[in-house]
């Protein structure tokens, strides 16, 4: 599904280089769902922002669906994105100033889409989260595992085949983050390719397979 | 897509009530500025009024004379003679007025004296301007032939002689600077280039006949052509007509030159001082005024570039997500830019009510005396004209800038 090929990353300020990942191949299969661990600041997080094309490696390639995109163009990689990659996020990310409803309809609205049918596929990926009777609600009235179920909503509303999901119970408490790790899991089980960050070493092992990056470099 | 950003817009400018309210007032007085110039422009040259005309009439002020060598030159308004002897018989105009320019007069009534504006002009003014008769009627060209003493006041004025109804001036007898006239008519108070005048009295009603023979004096023409497309042919015959001209001493002035102008190439014939040719410098004038209000929307437009950015800063984790969620830079440019325009917009509507108040208080302390301001359709077309290049201008760079952030560092909330 998604293959990284010798991939690096380094962030350059003015006086500091760091590399942040270092020649890493991964592949990750359709319908896995993969757990990343390791400590903080060991490069996970970019290497989920390369996975979900939010960043370009300084080297090597990746490859979606065996197609290489290293040429393409932002256009074309933002395209892709809100075609095959749903992102949760550790702080949720929510945009305040609208409903739950505008709110995960968001990803349709770069889609030609009518706005009924936009509606109807937000509706439906709320009731799927538990959460149809919340639409006109805005964010800050709703619990933090309210709010995460909302992000999961809008990563889902596009029927991506990836999720990525940074962190997705970092904030919040043990019985929330067990309610979010079971949707998780039940979109895996679906057949939704699913890829996450986690310190939590219970949810990892509640995957199908557990990437450990230490230091920028994947270790066995 | 748009119900998307409008509810973000709305949102947001709810949210940050101080700094739309900021960005608020710095529209609506630079917008308010810019309407009110607008409407005054509007007012001086679109047909309208008794100049609702002007869209199919032209006129000659001013007229140049060089002598042999083109050591000396002379600009006057014309004589009586020129326009009666090569203007009138013109073929293919509709008619052709001759009128002075407002002089001013002393008027008696008893102890009392009052200094007005005097014009005297022929039938045919009236026939070309459309002045609103209030009271009587209007001079015709038999009053002129008869050489009648009769005068038409404006409202102002016949108020002012005569306190009561606009009727009741009519028959009253005037003393104009000795010369004794009847009020005939009264007519609407009007503040056009062409018909500005408190008092309005037949060419012929001059003490003297001198005018007849003159080829320079204080007259203007006005010509009525039958439709604004004969407007050119009509300026070249002008042209033409000044060239043949023979002054009655060809050796002190050799040759003359006028032209036909509409009421924007006369206006931009006296501002740029373009006297010798056809061309009255007009598009100069239009480009420099169109300069002046880009300028003056500059310095307004760098501040709510300033405010905008830290504006949409506070947004880039929005910008983050949406990145993330497949937002092209230039959707959210145009996101962000539509933002702008709405507010702008809103501000527009708001700077339109104030400019009304502000029109409506200029026109009460008749800055201008007889000057009316109208806030029709075409201000309100071009208010929020102004207002959508206003917020272009001050949302495009902002935009542009903030939409082209790094994803990942958007969402961290960096830069």
């Amino acid at each position: 599904m998604i293959r990284l090929n010798k991939v690096s990353k380094t962030y350059r300020t003015d006086k500091v280089e760091t590399l942040a990942v270092k020649e890493i191949d991964l592949h990750v299969q359709k319908g896995e769902f993969v757990a990343m661990m390791g400590p903080s600041g060991c490069g996970k997080s970019t290497l989920l922002n390369l996975i979900g094309l939010l960043d370009r490696p300084g080297e090597g390639s990746i490859e979606v669906e065996g197609i290489p995109i290293t040429r393409y163009r932002d256009k074309q990689v933002a395209r892709l994105r809100n075609s095959t990659f749903g992102f949760i996020f550790q702080s949720f990310h929510l945009i305040p100033d609208l409903r739950v409803i505008d709110n995960v309809e968001l990803p349709l609205l770069y889609r030609s889409m009518p706005a009924g049918e936009r509606r109807r596929l937000a509706r439906e990926a709320l009731e799927k989260v538990g959460l149809g009777a919340r639409m006109d609600h805005f964010p800050n009235q709703l619990s933090g595992g309210q709010q995460q179920r909302v992000a999961i909503a809008r990563a889902i509303v596009g029927q991506p085949q990836v999720l990525l999901a940074d962190e997705p119970t970092g904030n919040l408490d043990s019985k929330m983050g067990a309610e979010v790790m079971d949707i998780l899991l039940g979109l895996n089980a679906e057949g939704t390719t699913v890829v996450m960050v986690t310190h939590d070493e219970h949810e990892a092992r509640r995957t199908s397979r557990i990437v450990r990056v230490f230091d920028g470099q994947l270790v066995a | 897509m748009l119900r998307n950003y409008l509810l973000t817009a709305g949102a947001v400018f709810m949210r940050r009530k101080l700094f739309t309210a900021i960005n608020l007032v710095c529209i609506v007085l630079t917008l308010v500025v810019l309407m009110v110039v607008t409407s005054l422009l509007e007012t001086a040259f679109r047909p309208s009024g008794v100049e609702g005309k002007s869209a199919r009439f032209l006129q000659i002020v001013m007229m140049r004379m060089d002598s042999p060598g083109g050591h000396r030159v002379s600009t006057t308004p014309l004589g009586y003679k020129l326009i009666e002897k090569y203007l009138k018989p013109m073929p293919g105009v509709e008619r052709v007025a001759a009128a002075t320019l407002p002089s001013g007069v002393a008027v008696y009534q008893g102890e009392r004296v009052s200094e007005m504006q005097m014009r005297r002009v022929d039938a045919d003014y009236w026939k070309i301007l459309d002045f609103t008769l209030l009271a009587g009627r209007l001079p015709t060209s038999s009053d002129d032939a008869a050489g009648r003493m009769i005068a038409v006041l404006n409202a102002t004025t016949a108020k002012r002689l005569f306190p009561g109804a606009p009727a009741l001036a009519v028959g009253q007898r005037i003393d104009v600077s000795g010369q004794q006239f009847e009020v005939v008519g009264v007519v609407e108070d009007a503040m056009h280039v062409n018909a500005f005048a408190d008092i309005w009295a037949p060419i012929s009603t001059f003490a003297s006949s001198d005018y007849r023979t003159q080829m320079s004096g204080m007259f203007t023409a006005l010509i009525l052509a039958a439709s604004p497309a004969d407007l050119p042919r009509i300026q070249r015959q002008v042209e033409g007509i000044a060239k043949a001209i023979v002054q009655d001493d060809p050796k002190q002035w050799q040759s003359t030159r006028f032209w036909a102008d509409s009421k924007l190439d006369l206006v931009a014939r006296m501002t740029t001082g373009s006297n010798e040719s056809l061309d009255s410098g007009a598009g100069k004038l239009l480009a420099a005024v169109v300069a002046a209000m880009l300028v003056f929307m500059l310095l307004p437009a760098l501040n709510l570039v300033n405010l905008n950015t830290g504006r949409i800063m506070e947004r880039r984790v929005e910008i983050g997500v949406r990145k993330a969620f497949g937002a092209t830079s230039s959707q959210l440019a145009i996101q962000l830019v539509v933002e702008n325009v709405l507010l702008c917009l809103a501000g527009g509507l708001l700077a339109l009510a104030a400019t009304a108040g502000v029109l409506a208080w200029l026109e009460h302390i008749q800055l201008i005396n007889y000057m009316r301001y109208d806030l029709n359709l075409a201000v309100f077309g071009w208010g929020m004209l102004i207002a959508t290049v206003f917020g272009l201008v001050s949302g495009v760079l902002p935009a542009w800038k903030m939409s082209r952030l790094d994803p990942v560092h958007a969402l961290k909330g960096a830069i």
